[in-house]
């Protein structure tokens, strides 16, 4: 195509005026796409956004795939690995938008294995943790990636497109993972008193993790929150403390349903208020997870730098044969 | 220095035979045939498809933020579509006559003229 | 059937059976730690459907009343297990949930090598005289196309890519061929599953994996190492590799045997 840019004035905007545009396409609901023009700050929020949760889908796949081989019948091995094969292809689909994010800055996935490895990528505070039985298996397919629903539905109508369509594909698949999360649940709970305790023992450990999960309800509580500028930019809707209170009144009668206790006996839903009142997780124990002190984190960032190193030479063979 | 991380490549796909080529996302891939081996099974995993396309990035003339403002069109073309003759439906009503319209012609594929 | 006949039959079953279980295990080793995360998810897919062809053929054993499919798959014992040495075989030193030391040019070699002796054995197969396997073979058969084409992708890339990647691939299918004189052999029964034309001749099914082989071996320039016999898993001998990994496999299904799962 000729290229007839050169006949026309580019229109020329002032910093002020680009900015004005920009606020007002995202007060008119428009889609920010990758080439068009953004601010620095919507960029800069948006690339540690969308590369925490990438990498933490990439993170995810360690401690689901650790039960991988060893799922319990042919049927369950399949399910689960489907499950791995999705939390990767999820962090494909949202490295994709980082890295496209990234071009003004030249930096390129291998920019963010490195600040995974230095630590100045966080991932997700639930996969520092161990995964010692099946149940535990059972417990992330069902209830983590329950409450990955409920923060990744809240952002689907993102100003970002490209986030927003990732978000799509994304959360149609989370359907499947929470229903084989729900199957491997089901199972345990109506088997023997073995599987029962397993799954109870599952609960008691993970509960804690799955209200940090969401995040602190302000920046009082550990220092930092990103959430008043993602809410602003309408790149989410709801705060951290409206999703923790969705997810209890999704979850926490599917969970008694069962006939599971919940390890916090002051949870009560207040009907006054119409808030779930609930006791706080140690949100310094989080503060402590993020930043790598968690009880698995150095044995996953362990596996992955040495399974990322250990393969560097067949990434630079196959650079060779770019064409 | 970084390392290389191949190039970009856009996935298309077809649902069906009778379908349209959409586009699905972007990958990495260090060339066109480990592009064609990723593309089903990154995006595609659980839906029908017929055949893949996959186009470098850098293949891929768009337009700029600037250049979109030659999609911009006045409305006043409506002598190119039926709104600029619904008038003919009451002519033909005259005439004791229906309209031919859109969804009527659209009907007759596969000759079935009624 | 005679019962001869039957334990005949059964014998093959467990060759294809095991072989796929074990294969696609090392194959979902590699979950989450392939040089590519989209190679990561493409893989996925193979290992996926090797972990299937496993089931159909643990089912049709299930059907012959060999007992459970699941049962079959996760409690037998390694002398038992009459898979290829090549598929027992670990990805490389270190246990997959630590510090794996994965080699990908084994994984590349491994896997190519196998998915061509399989896609030979399945065309042989959709002729068997059994007709449910027969069957099998026709639509496992549909799902190889692309697991030879992405092996076949990844064995000539690497190896025309760099010295160092040449390097590798060489010494990795040294590896492969020391393991691989079993993949043919139908074990101590061999003579009766060719009798009941089963499968073709294990002679014919190897001549023709070599002759399919050749000419991606001349373009890329590479001489084919010895193969070698290191056991013979058709006959239950196998290494410890396999115990290893059968009590990864069983873990937790034999925490309860009759429990529902």
């Amino acid at each position: 195509m000729y290229d007839a840019t050169h006949l026309f004035e580019p229109e020329v905007m002032t910093e002020e005026e680009k900015l004005a545009r920009f606020t007002e396409r995202i007060e008119n609901g428009e889609k920010i796409e990758a080439d068009d023009w953004m601010p620095a700050f919507y960029r800069d929020t948006l690339i540690k956004l969308i590369s925490m949760h990438g990498i933490s889908e990439i993170m995810g796949a360690l401690p689901e795939k650790e039960w991988v081989p060893k799922a319990p019948s042919l049927r369950r091995k399949l399910g689960i690995m489907a499950k791995v094969q999705d939390e990767m292809g999820h962090g494909q689909l949202l490295l994709r938008v980082v890295e496209d994010l990234m071009k003004p800055y030249e930096k390129t996935r291998g920019d963010l294995m490195d600040d995974l490895f230095t630590g100045r990528l966080k991932f997700h505070n639930v996969f520092h943790m161990p995964t010692r039985t099946w149940a535990d298996a059972g417990t992330i397919g069902w209830l983590v990636d329950g409450a990955a629903i409920i923060t990744q539905t809240n952002m689907l109508g993102a100003s970002y497109g490209p986030y927003a369509r990732a978000l799509q594909r994304i959360c149609a698949e989370e359907v499947f993972h929470a229903q084989h999360g729900e199957s491997i649940i089901m199972a345990l709970a109506e088997g023997t008193p073995e599987q029962k305790a397993m799954i109870q023992e599952s609960l008691d450990e993970w509960w804690e993790s799955l209200l940090m999960f969401f995040g602190p309800a302000t920046k009082e509580t550990t220092g930092t929150s990103k959430q008043d500028i993602t809410i602003a930019y309408k790149i989410r809707t709801k705060t951290n403390e409206e999703l923790r209170q969705n997810f209890f009144t999704k979850y926490v009668p599917r969970i008694q349903s069962l006939g599971l206790v919940i390890p916090d006996p002051t949870l009560r839903f207040d009907e006054e208020s119409g808030q779930w009142i609930y006791a706080q997780p140690d949100w310094s124990e989080f503060k402590k997870i993020i930043q790598g002190g968690g009880p698995r984190s150095k044995e996953r960032l362990a596996l992955r730098r040495t399974s990322y190193q250990n393969n560097a030479w067949v990434r630079e063979a196959l650079a060779e044969t770019m064409a | 220095m970084t390392e290389t991380f191949y190039q970009e490549f856009e996935v298309f796909s077809k649902r069906t035979p009778n379908a349209a080529f959409t586009h699905q996302f972007s990958l990495l891939a260090p060339n066109k045939e480990m592009a064609l081996l990723m593309a089903q099974e990154n995006f595609m995993r659980r839906e029908p498809v017929v055949d893949i396309w996959v186009v470098k990035r850098t293949d891929v003339r768009g337009l700029t933020p600037d250049e979109k403002q030659m999609l911009t069109r006045l409305d006043n073309k409506d002598y190119r579509t039926t709104k600029g003759y619904g008038y003919l439906k009451k002519k033909w009503r005259h005439y004791e006559q229906q309209m031919l319209d859109e969804k009527e012609i659209m009907s007759w594929q596969g000759g079935d003229s009624k | 059937m005679t019962e001869q006949e039957r334990t005949a039959l059964a014998a093959l079953l467990y060759q294809l059976a095991d072989d796929d279980f074990l294969y696609a295990f090392r194959g979902s080793e590699w979950l989450g730690l392939a040089p590519h995360i989209e190679e990561d998810v493409a893989s996925s897919s193979i290992a996926q459907d090797s972990m299937g062809h496993a089931a159909m053929y643990y089912q049709l054993l299930e059907e012959l009343g060999e007992g459970k499919a699941d049962a079959l798959a996760h409690v037998r014992l390694a002398h038992e297990r009459k898979n290829s040495i090549l598929v027992e075989r670990v990805n490389g030193p270190g246990y997959y949930m630590e510090t794996p030391e994965y080699d990908w040019a084994y994984a590349v070699v491994r896997n190519y090598c196998y998915t061509l002796a399989k896609k030979i054995r399945i065309d042989a197969l959709k002729n068997s005289s059994y007709a449910p396997l027969a069957v099998a073979a026709v639509k496992i058969n549909m799902e190889l196309y692309y697991h030879l084409l992405h092996w076949q992708t990844w064995f000539t890339q690497l190896y025309q890519a760099t010295p160092t990647a040449r390097q590798k691939m060489d010494a990795a299918l040294e590896q492969v061929l020391a393991d691989f004189g079993d993949m043919f052999d139908y074990g101590e029964h061999g003579d009766v599953i060719e009798e009941m034309r089963l499968i073709e001749g294990q002679g014919i099914l190897l001549d023709r994996w070599y002759q399919t082989l050749t000419p991606t071996l001349v373009e890329l320039d590479v001489t084919l190492p010895e193969m070698r016999m290191s056991s013979n898993g058709r006959n239950g001998e196998h290494s410890a590799d396999l115990n290893d990994a059968l009590s990864t496999l069983g873990e937790v299904y034999l925490i309860d045997q009759s429990a529902v799962w």
